[in-house]
């Protein structure tokens, strides 16, 4: 199952003015792994992330997405992007729109699906994550932890391969927390791919079939959870788990 | 600098031609575009509609009627200050000027007269009961004149010798309100239009009469249109010979000369609105036209040159700036001066006088709203376009379903504001003529001289189309808000 090599991200090179965040970053991902990426702010974790749908630019390096390459003049980047589903810190709803349009827009302004199945589908997603009852809803009219459901459900709409998720659970109250992560380990028992920028260590724990420790723009460390989190080969790795774990 | 110039004239050539009925060629050599004043009694007297089609349109316009006539030609009247007949004679907007013009030296610089057809002096004026008894009383006092008349040159030349103050106006109406008011202490104008306007029940009293006499004539740009002035000079031949002329003179100046019909009527604000209902109803109805086709016209530009401001290309973006620069930056007054005036010089022919009305308003209001849209769309958090974007959505459908959607939230305020302000904007362009509510009222009292009533009446007018313009904006934007 684990042979299929589904995003290669290779020396990735980013700066921001004279800030370079990402130096020389490689990773590969397989088909129905999970990745989760951990480190301290501004690591570049977020960023590199980014990376892999095309949200940021790179300086130097290449990333290939299911066969695609993203950073190819010649390569239909919304096309890309319709098999990576991406899942934001501030969840970024569209307010002006029901919750029921929130899931649908996307699927049916590319054409993936028919209205009629578009709605068939976000149904179907929405009572994965509990939220059917509120189809009609507008995002205000939600709390946080029902709003990044939510967007979970806009982003399995369009039946992505792969879904990033960038800080999920940042921006909630704590007790919301728990409901996104079983969403989320649902997910990953069922197969999806999934790469997660998080702080939350019990869920990487629980849920990763690899950790990669980000710092200083640069992987220091990646390998199973067991192995990063008990027995961290790098001081840098030992240094941030120090802080994170007993606090 | 001169990059700059050509390009703000190239933008308001490409708007202004965007919306103009197609440029009609040079017509036929008998049909001619002549330039008047707005109401300068006994020359020139706009009927109740605004217009010169009346019985009795005052000398000039009766002697101009006669000699087309008498040569067979056509014409067609641009009414104006008559500040700005120089200018648009100068930039071909009308062919010739009939506008009891005196011939100075000055004048004859830039334009070709006419054999004279009546020589006209002029007259100090003062309310009757004042202390000024000659010119030698002026010391210390405030004198109005009209701009751009021969008065406003003579004055000029004799203020420093006798000490007034000198008020600068825009018509002979606005000039008589000035003295009647108090404002000003005396008037100097044409003694013929000022007899009149007394006949006509103005209480003024006259200190001499025909000082400083002039030549009047009818003039061209020169060097130009020489085959009308030809035509005009024979017309006043036959007509001098065939007795209309004399007619014509007898009728507006004799001892039982022409009064102006509005004399006796009811001077009440109910008297004042029925028997000027015509003018009020068509000023209206301009202002609301010229209103509603701007808006519409400058919502569509605006919203495109605001998108312009905000697209990933630095060139439209360049575009954005630059637009929305120079047209929040030209009053726009200058801005229709130059539209009106300027434009037609440089390509070579006229402008209709509502387009070029509708030009300015547009490209300033465009400009406003160009920028509002630009802002409204940039306050969208980034997050909104990410969020479409990583959903595979492109971007024009992104702008279209996500960001517009709540940017337009944002700026529907400043939408209503705009809307506002482009009404109110449109009395302006009464500088250049155009027969809105602002200049109908100019009309209106140049003949009854009720300043303050009608100016109460216009202004009850705005308050009542911003009013239900408020009121339509609101229901629209309730509607809109319970929509999400």
């Amino acid at each position: 199952m684990l042979d299929e090599k589904i995003v290669i991200a290779k020396h990735i090179h980013k700066s921001f003015g004279d800030n370079e965040v990402l130096k020389d970053v490689s990773l590969s991902v397989h088909s129905g792994e999970v990745v989760v990426m951990i480190g301290p702010s501004g690591s570049g974790k977020s960023t590199f992330l980014r990376t892999l749908n095309g949200l940021e630019t790179i300086d130097k390096g290449q990333v290939m997405v299911n066969g695609q390459l993203l950073y190819d003049k010649k390569v239909n980047l919304n096309q890309v992007r319709q098999n990576i589903g991406m899942v934001f810190q501030h969840f970024n709803l569209f307010p002006n729109m029901t919750i029921l349009n929130n899931v649908i827009m996307a699927a049916i302004s590319t054409k993936h699906f028919t209205p009629e199945k578009a709605r068939q589908e976000a149904k179907k997603y929405l009572d994965m994550v509990d939220l059917s009852e509120k189809m009609n809803s507008y995002p205000a009219q939600l709390s946080g932890g029902q709003k990044q459901r939510v967007a979970i459900a806009r982003a399995l709409e369009m039946e992505p391969k792969i879904m990033l998720f960038d800080e999920p659970t940042s921006a909630l109250d704590p007790e919301m927390v728990g409901d996104v992560l079983e969403v989320m380990q649902q997910l990953a028992q069922n197969g999806m791919t999934m790469i997660i920028v998080t702080h939350e260590m019990g869920f990487a724990k629980r849920v990763a079939d690899r950790v990669v420790f980000f710092s200083d723009g640069m992987i220091q460390e990646s390998g199973t959870p067991e192995e990063v989190f008990d027995r961290p080969a790098s001081p840098r790795t030992q240094g941030f788990l120090e802080r994170v774990l007993n606090v | 600098m001169k990059f700059v110039v050509k390009l703000v004239s190239a933008i308001i050539a490409m708007v202004s031609l965007a919306i103009l009925v197609p440029p009609h060629k040079a017509q036929a050599a008998s049909h001619y575009t002549i330039g008047t004043e707005t109401t300068f009694v006994p020359y020139a007297i706009q009927g109740k509609d605004g217009t010169y089609n009346g019985k009795h349109p005052g000398i000039d316009m009766e002697i101009l009627r006669a000699i087309a006539k008498n040569q067979h030609f056509t014409f067609d009247l641009k009414i104006m200050n008559f500040a700005a007949i120089v200018q648009a004679l100068q930039s071909g907007q009308v062919d010739g000027n009939m506008a009891a013009m005196m011939v100075t030296p000055e004048r004859q610089q830039t334009l070709d007269f006419s054999h004279t057809y009546l020589n006209a002096g002029l007259s100090l004026a003062t309310k009757p009961g004042s202390s000024i008894k000659s010119y030698k009383d002026l010391k210390g006092k405030i004198v109005a004149v009209k701009t751009g008349s021969t008065s406003e040159t003579y004055a000029t030349s004799i203020q420093n010798k006798y000490g007034f103050t000198i008020h600068h106006l825009d018509s002979t109406n606005t000039e008589i309100n000035d003295v009647t008011t108090g404002n000003a202490d005396a008037a100097i104008d044409a003694t013929l239009s000022l007899q009149y306007t007394i006949k006509n029940g103005m209480k003024l009293r006259l200190i001499g009469t025909q000082q400083n006499v002039h030549p009047v004539a009818f003039a061209v740009k020169k060097g130009e249109n020489a085959a009308l002035l030809q035509k005009f000079n024979k017309g006043l031949a036959n007509i001098k010979k065939d007795g209309t002329y004399a007619k014509i003179m007898a009728y507006y100046t004799g001892a039982k000369a022409h009064t102006n019909a509005n004399i006796a009527t009811d001077r009440s604000y109910l008297g004042i609105i029925k028997a000027n209902a015509p003018q009020f109803k068509a000023g209206i109805t301009m202002t609301i036209k010229l209103t509603i086709v701007s808006i519409i016209i400058a919502t569509i530009v605006g919203v495109f040159i605001g998108l312009f401001g905000v697209v990933p290309s630095r060139l439209l973006k360049g575009f954005h700036g630059v637009y929305t620069f120079i047209f929040r930056s030209i009053p726009v007054m200058v801005l229709s001066f130059f539209i009106y005036m300027g434009i037609p010089s440089l390509i070579g022919h006229k402008i209709p006088l509502f387009t070029a009305g509708v030009a300015t308003l547009v490209l300033e209001n465009s400009a406003y709203i160009a920028s509002f849209v630009a802002g409204g769309i940039k306050s969208v958090d980034r997050g909104q376009m990410e969020a479409s974007r990583s959903l595979g959505v492109t971007y024009l459908a992104s702008m279209r379903k996500v960001i517009m959607p709540q940017a337009v939230r944002t700026m529907a305020p400043s939408f209503i504001n705009q809307f506002i302000i482009a009404l109110k904007g449109t009395s302006i362009l009464s500088a250049i003529g155009l027969a809105e509510m602002t200049q109908q009222g100019t009309i209106i009292i140049s003949q009854n001289m009720e300043g303050f009533k009608v100016w109460l009446i216009i202004t009850a007018m705005y308050l009542v189309l911003i009013g239900c313009l408020t009121l339509l904006s609101d229901r629209v934007q309730k509607h809109y808000s319970l929509a999400n």
